[in-house]
C-alpha cells in the first residue's frame, strides 16, 4: 500500500509542479466575516467533496469565507500549500494531513503565525491542535456489540483490514474489547483471525473460504472490518448457503452492504456520515475564529491515545451502526436511493424497503 | 566433429540407466516432473503440519482441492498469457489494475445500465457483460501493445503507466462504491452459487472425453510420423503416457466429485424439488466449477496457439533472437501488438471469474495480482530473459502459489509470516530451476 | 562466363544509407547477373555489410535505386526482399537460438495443414531432405539450435537461404564458423548454385575464398566502392592494394572511392 502511495505521488508530480506554479486556489468571499482554510491532502477520492460541501454551508451561514488548497496526494506539495494559506491570513486552519508526521512542522508554522489549527479526521499530534473526527476505536466496540447482540455465543471468525494500516488494529483493539469477556467465559471462541492485504474483498473471500473448510462450516458470525470486505466473506457464506443465518459486521455504508442488510445478507454497517463530520468540524472552527477557546467547544475531551501520546483536545463523535431496523436513516440522509437499498427485497420483510 | 558428437550420442543412448532411458522415450520434462513433485511435497507438508498443530489434516480434502482449484482459476488465466508476454522478452505490470478497471466497467455495465433496461434476469445481460469485459480487455491490451510495438515505449514503462492509469481508471468510474449484485446468471461463471459446477455425471463424461483425446493425439501423432518414416517413440512409453494421462484427468474427476454439495444447499435443494432427504442426508458431488472449467479451457487454447500455430511459433521465435525474427520476415511488430491484445482478452476473462464469484465490482478487484502472476510464471518455469516458457509450466505455477497461500490460512499463520514465505518460495523456486538448467546444458 | 550479355539480375544505383550523421554506405552501385558469383570485399566497417542489409531489406536507405530483373524494386523490409526471392545468410546467422532446426529453417514460412495449424511432421521431414543433403551427419532435429554446434548452426543458415527457390543470395562470411572440410562444402554448394542460374553476392575478408569462387570482386572503403572487375583481369596484390589502400587496377573499373591516380 505503502509503495502504491510513493508511486502514485510520483506520478502526480508534474501535476503537482503545475498547481504549484499557479499557487493555491483561493475562492475568497466577504472579506467582513472571518476566514476558515481548508487544506485537503487529496480531492481524489470522492467522500472529501462530500465534508467540503458541509464544512461551506456551515461558513457560509456565519457569513464567514472559505478557502481551500488540495495536496494531491503529496506531502511536499501539502506543506507548500499550508504556507501558501499562511499567506492568506485566515482565522483558522483545517488540515486534513496526508501524512501525519511530516506535516507537523506546517502545523508549528501554523501555530507560529498565530493562526489556530484543526486536525480534521486525520490526526496529527500537535498540542496546540484540535483533532476532530470518528471515533475508530468506537467502530470496532460498535461492530462486536451488533454482532454479540446477534449472536452472543459461538464461533467467531474475525476478518481484519491490511496489516499495514494502523485503523486495522485501532478497530480489533475495540472489538475485543467488547468481546473480552463472553471470550474469557468460553462463550465466544475466536477460530479463525487474520489480516487481509489491501482490504481486498477478494482475499477476504478466500480467507473465508479456508476458514469454513477448516472449521467444516462450524463459524457462528464473522466480524469483518469493513464492508469491501463484508461481500467478499458473504460470498464465501453464500456458496455453502450460509449467508444470511451467520451475522456478519461492515463499515463505511457502502452501498452494496446497505442492500447486504436489507436482503438480510450482513448484520450492520458502522456509517460514519461525512456530513456530520463536516459540520461539526466547521461549526468548532467558526467559533474557534470568534473566539471561543478549544476547551470550552461543546463535546470536547482530552485525548491522548495516538502514537506518542500527546495531550490534545478532541471531539469523536460517535458513528451510527446501520441494521435492518433503522435502515430508513441512511435512505433518509440522502445517502442512498431507496431503489437501490431495496433491490431484490421482498415486500414486507424490511420496514424501510415497504 | 559432428560425427564425434553424434556418436557418443549413441553410445550414451545405449549405456544410459534406465531412468534416463524411461525419460527420453517418454519424452516427459523432467522440470515438469519436479514441479508436480515439489507441489506434492507441499501439499503432504500442509497435511501433516495441519494435523500436528490442530489435531486434523484439512488440506489434502475434497473440499480443499476444491477450492484451491477455483481460487487459482483467474491468476491462471492470466499467468497463460503472461507466459508469451515474458516469453518474448516483455512484461505486462498492468494486468491487475487492467482487472480493476475491467470487472468495474461490467459490473457497471450489468447493474446500473442493463438490468434497468432490459430488466434483471435477462439472459442477455450475462452476455453482454462479458462481451464488455473481453471487449475492454482487448482494447485496453492492444493499446498496451501499439504504444510497446509502434512507438517504441519499452513494455516495462507502459505498463507500469498502465498500472497507475487503469487503477485511476477503476476508480473514477464508480468512485470507490462497490457495484453489487451480479447478474444471476453471470455470478455462476465465478462457481459461488448453485449451478455454476457441473455435477458428478457431467463431469465422469469429461473425464472421459479428455482420455479419448489423450489416446486420438498419441495415435495421431504416431501415425503422422509413420507416413514420414520418423523414429518413433517405444510402444511401452506410448501405454505409459496413455495410463499417466487418464489417471490423472480420472483421478482429479474424483476428486471434485468427492466434494458433497454443502448439507443447507442440499437440503435447500430438495426441498425445492420435493426430493425425500435420506438418513444419512443427500449426497450430490460438485464436480468440476465453471471458472476451473474456464482456466483448464484457456490453458488447452493458449496451449494451442503457442504449439501450434504461426502466431506462437513468432512469439517464441521473436523472444529467442528479434532481430533474426524480423530478419527472416515476422512481423515483429503485429505480433506485439495482437500478444499484448491478447493478454488484454485474458485479464477480460478473469475479470469476469473474479466479479463473478464475489458477486460484486470494486476498485480494489484485482490489485496487486500482477505481482502473482509474474510469480507464478517465473515459478513456473518462464526465463525472464525471454524466449522459454510453458503455459502448463504456468498454470502449476499458480496452482503452486495459490497452494502456498490457501496452506497457510487454513493452519492460521500470521499474515506477515506468509508474505515472508511466499516471497522467499518464489526466489528459491527460480535458484533451483537455474541450477537445474545448468547442469542440463 | 559471359555475363555480360543478359540484362543484370540485381543493380544497386548509388545507394547511400548514414547512421547518426556517419555515412556507412556513400552512393555505392554495384550489379549482379544470373548465375555469377560477385565477390564483395573491403576491412571491417568498410559498408558491405550494411550495402547488403539495404538489398535484404533489413535496413531502409536514404537514397539510391534498386533494380531487379531492370525493373525498379519496393523493398522496405525484409519481407519484400524474400518475395523478389532475396534470400540471405547473416554473418550472424540471425537464428532464434530457443526453437528448433526445422522450426528456424521455415521461420516465417511455416507449413500449414489443411486447418491452419503448423504442420511440424512435414516440415521436420523437409528439414531432414535439405540439412541431409547439406550436411548429412546432422541428426538433432528436436534440439534448440542454441545447443548446435558451429558449423551445425551454419547449416540450418545456409538450408534455409536455399530451400525457398532463392533468385539472389546473398552470403556474409558464410564459411566463418566452418573447418575446412566444411568450408570446402560451401564451396561446391555454391558452384552447384551457380550452375542452377543463382545470382550470388559472396561477402568476404578472405581473399583466397573470393579468387576460387567469385567472378568478379567489388571492393569498399569507407563506405565507397573503389572499383569492381573480372577476378581474371586482377592479381590478389591488386585487390589487396583496393581494399587496403583504394587503388583501383588497370584491370578494374573504378568507383566514386577509388584514389585519384
Amino acid at each position: 500500500m505503502k509503495t502504491m502511495k510513493t508511486l502514485l505521488a510520483g506520478a502526480a508530480l508534474s501535476a503537482v509542479i503545475g498547481a504549484l506554479a499557479l499557487g493555491v486556489a483561493a475562492t475568497p468571499a466577504a472579506a467582513k466575516g472571518k476566514k476558515i482554510a481548508v487544506s485537503w491532502k487529496t480531492f481524489q477520492e470522492e467522500r472529501w467533496k462530500t465534508d467540503e460541501a458541509a464544512i461551506k454551508k456551515v461558513v457560509a451561514a456565519d457569513g464567514d469565507s472559505y478557502i481551500s488548497a488540495d495536496a494531491q496526494g503529496s506531502a511536499s506539495k501539502q506543506a507548500s500549500d499550508i504556507e501558501g494559506l499562511i499567506e492568506q491570513k485566515p482565522d483558522v486552519i483545517m488540515v486534513v494531513a496526508y501524512d501525519s508526521d511530516a506535516i507537523l512542522p506546517s502545523i508549528k508554522k501554523i501555530s507560529d503565525a498565530g493562526i489556530k489549527s484543526i486536525a480534521y479526521d486525520v490526526q496529527f499530534e500537535d498540542p496546540n491542535a484540535l483533532y476532530i473526527t470518528f471515533d475508530n476505536i468506537g467502530v470496532g466496540r460498535l461492530m462486536a456489540k451488533a454482532i454479540y447482540k446477534a449472536k452472543p455465543a459461538g464461533n467467531y471468525a474475525f476478518i481484519k483490514g491490511d496489516k499495514g494500516d494502523p485503523n486495522a488494529t485501532f478497530l480489533f483493539s475495540g472489538i475485543t474489547e467488547v468481546l473480552k469477556p463472553a471470550m474469557d467465559a468460553g462463550k465466544i471462541k475466536n477460530v479463525c483471525e487474520t489480516f487481509t492485504d489491501g482490504w481486498k474483498p477478494d482475499n477476504a473471500q478466500k480467507e473465508m473460504e479456508q476458514c469454513l473448510t477448516k472449521q467444516n462450516n462450524k463459524v457462528d458470525a464473522v466480524v469483518s472490518e469493513n464492508d469491501g470486505m463484508a461481500s467478499g466473506v458473504v460470498a464465501a457464506l453464500k456458496a455453502q448457503g450460509m449467508a444470511g443465518s451467520v451475522p456478519v459486521s461492515g463499515q463505511d455504508g457502502d452501498l452494496a452492504a446497505l442492500n447486504r442488510i436489507a436482503l438480510g445478507e450482513q448484520t450492520v454497517s458502522i456509517w460514519k456520515d461525512s456530513r456530520l463530520l463536516g459540520k461539526k468540524a466547521a461549526e468548532a472552527a467558526v467559533a474557534m475564529a470568534n473566539g471561543t477557546a478549544m476547551s470550552s467547544l461543546p463535546g470536547v475531551i482530552k485525548f491522548d491515545k495516538g502514537k506518542r501520546h500527546v495531550m490534545m483536545n478532541a471531539i469523536l463523535l460517535q458513528p451510527d451502526p446501520i441494521t435492518k431496523a433503522n435502515l430508513d436513516d441512511v435512505i433518509k440522509a440522502g445517502w442512498i436511493t431507496k431503489n437501490k437499498a431495496c433491490a431484490g427485497v421482498k415486500k414486507g420483510t424490511v420496514k424501510a424497503c415497504g | 566433429m559432428t560425427d564425434a558428437a553424434e556418436v557418443s550420442t549413441a553410445h550414451l543412448l545405449a549405456t544410459e540407466s534406465p531412468i534416463k532411458r524411461f525419460f527420453r522415450a517418454t519424452e516427459i520434462d523432467t522440470r515438469l516432473l519436479g514441479m508436480v513433485g515439489a507441489m506434492l511435497v507441499i501439499w503432504v507438508g500442509f497435511q501433516i503440519f495441519g494435523k500436528l498443530i490442530t489435531g486434523e489434516g484439512v488440506f489434502l480434502t475434497p473440499r480443499n482441492l476444491w477450492n484451491l482449484l477455483v481460487q487459482t482459476s483467474a491468476i491462471a488465466v492470466m499467468s497463460t498469457g503472461m507466459v508469451l508476454i515474458i516469453v518474448m522478452r516483455h512484461i505486462d505490470l498492468s494486468v491487475g489494475s487492467m482487472l480493476s478497471f475491467v470487472g468495474v466497467l461490467t459490473g457497471v455495465a450489468q447493474v446500473y445500465w442493463l438490468a434497468p433496461w432490459l430488466g434483471s434476469d435477462n439472459p442477455m445481460i450475462w452476455v453482454v457483460g462479458v462481451a464488455v469485459a473481453l471487449g475492454a480487455g482487448a482494447i485496453l491490451g492492444a493499446f498496451n501493445g501499439f504504444l510497446v510495438a509502434y512507438a517504441g515505449i519499452p513494455s516495462f514503462i507502459v505498463t507500469l503507466g498502465g498500472l497507475i492509469v487503469y487503477n485511476g481508471a477503476a476508480w473514477w468510474v464508480i468512485r470507490g462504491e462497490t457495484v453489487a449484485p451480479m447478474d444471476s446468471y453471470f455470478e455462476l461463471i465465478g462457481g459461488t452459487p448453485r449451478a455454476s459446477w457441473i455435477g458428478s455425471e457431467a463431469s465422469w463424461a469429461l473425464g472421459g472425453l479428455v482420455c479419448l483425446a489423450i489416446v486420438v493425439g498419441i495415435v495421431l501423432n504416431r501415425s503422422a510420423r509413420a507416413r514420414f518414416k520418423f523414429p518413433q517413440r517405444p510402444l511401452w512409453a506410448e501405454a505409459f503416457l496413455i495410463l499417466a494421462g487418464c489417471a490423472v484427468t480420472l483421478g482429479t474427476v474424483a476428486v471434485v466429485n468427492a466434494y458433497a454439495w454443502p448439507p443447507l444447499i442440499a437440503e435447500r435443494y430438495a426441498k425445492e424439488h420435493n426430493i425425500p432427504v435420506p438418513p444419512g442426508g443427500l449426497i450430490y458431488g460438485h464436480g468440476f466449477a465453471i471458472p476451473v472449467l474456464i482456466a483448464l479451457g484457456v490453458g488447452v487454447a493458449m496451449t494451442f496457439l503457442a504449439t501450434r500455430t504461426r502466431f506462437g511459433r513468432y512469439v517464441y521465435a521473436i523472444g529467442g533472437n528479434p532481430e533474426a525474427a524480423e530478419l527472416a520476415g515476422v512481423n515483429t511488430r503485429k505480433i506485439t501488438l495482437l500478444m499484448f491484445m491478447t493478454m488484454g482478452i485474458l485479464v477480460g476473462i478473469s475479470a469476469c471469474i473474479t466479479a463473478a464469484r464475489l458477486d460484486a465490482a470494486s476498485n480494489s478487484l484485482g490489485q496487486f495480482d500482477e505481482l502473482y502472476v509474474i510469480a507464478a510464471t517465473v515459478i513456473g518455469g518462464t526465463s525472464l530473459a525471454g524466449g522459454v516458457g510453458t503455459i502448463y509450466g504456468a498454470l502449476l505455477g499458480a496452482l503452486v502459489m495459490q497452494s502456498l497461500q490457501s496452506g497457510m490460512t487454513l493452519l492460521n499463520f500470521d499474515s506477515a509470516v506468509k508474505d515472508v514465505i511466499v516471497g522467499s518460495v518464489l526466489v528459491f523456486a527460480v535458484w533451483i530451476d537455474q541450477i537445474y538448467r545448468r547442469r542440463q546444458s | 562466363m559471359n555475363a555480360e550479355t543478359k540484362a543484370p539480375l540485381v543493380e544497386l544505383k548509388d545507394v547511400s544509407i548514414a547512421f547518426g550523421g556517419i555515412k556507412a554506405v556513400d552512393h555505392a552501385s554495384i550489379d549482379l547477373y544470373p548465375g555469377e558469383v560477385v565477390g564483395l570485399l573491403g576491412h571491417n566497417g568498410a559498408g558491405k555489410s550494411t550495402l547488403i542489409k539495404v538489398l535484404s531489406g533489413a535496413y531502409k536507405r536514404d537514397g539510391g535505386d534498386i533494380r531487379i530483373n531492370g525493373e525498379e524494386a519496393v523493398i522496405n523490409n525484409p519481407r519484400d526482399a524474400k518475395r523478389y526471392g532475396i534470400e540471405t545468410i547473416y554473418q550472424t546467422l540471425a537464428l532464434a537460438d530457443n526453437v528448433d532446426a526445422a522450426a528456424n529453417l521455415f521461420l516465417g514460412r511455416e507449413l500449414r495443414t489443411r486447418w491452419g495449424t503448423l504442420d511440424d511432421v512435414a516440415m521436420e521431414a523437409q528439414a531432414r531432405r535439405v540439412m541431409g543433403r547439406l550436411n548429412p551427419n546432422f541428426r538433432r532435429f528436436k534440439d534448440p539450435v542454441k545447443s548446435l554446434s558451429g558449423g551445425q548452426r551454419q547449416s540450418v543458415a545456409i538450408a534455409r537461404a536455399i530451400h525457398f527457390n532463392a533468385r539472389i543470395l546473398i552470403m556474409d562470411e558464410p564459411t566463418a564458423a566452418l573447418g575446412p572440410q566444411e568450408t570446402k562444402q560451401v564451396g561446391e554448394l555454391i558452384k552447384q548454385l551457380k550452375a542452377e542460374g543463382i545470382g550470388i553476392f559472396l561477402i568476404s575478408h578472405d581473399i583466397h575464398d573470393v579468387f576460387d569462387l567469385a567472378d568478379r570482386v567489388a571492393v569498399m572503403k569507407n563506405g565507397q566502392v573503389v572499383g569492381s572487375g573480372p577476378v581474371t583481369a586482377m592479381t590478389k596484390d591488386e585487390v589487396l592494394g583496393m581494399i587496403i589502400l583504394g587503388k583501383c587496377p588497370p584491370g578494374a573499373t573504378p568507383g566514386p572511392g577509388a584514389m585519384a591516380a
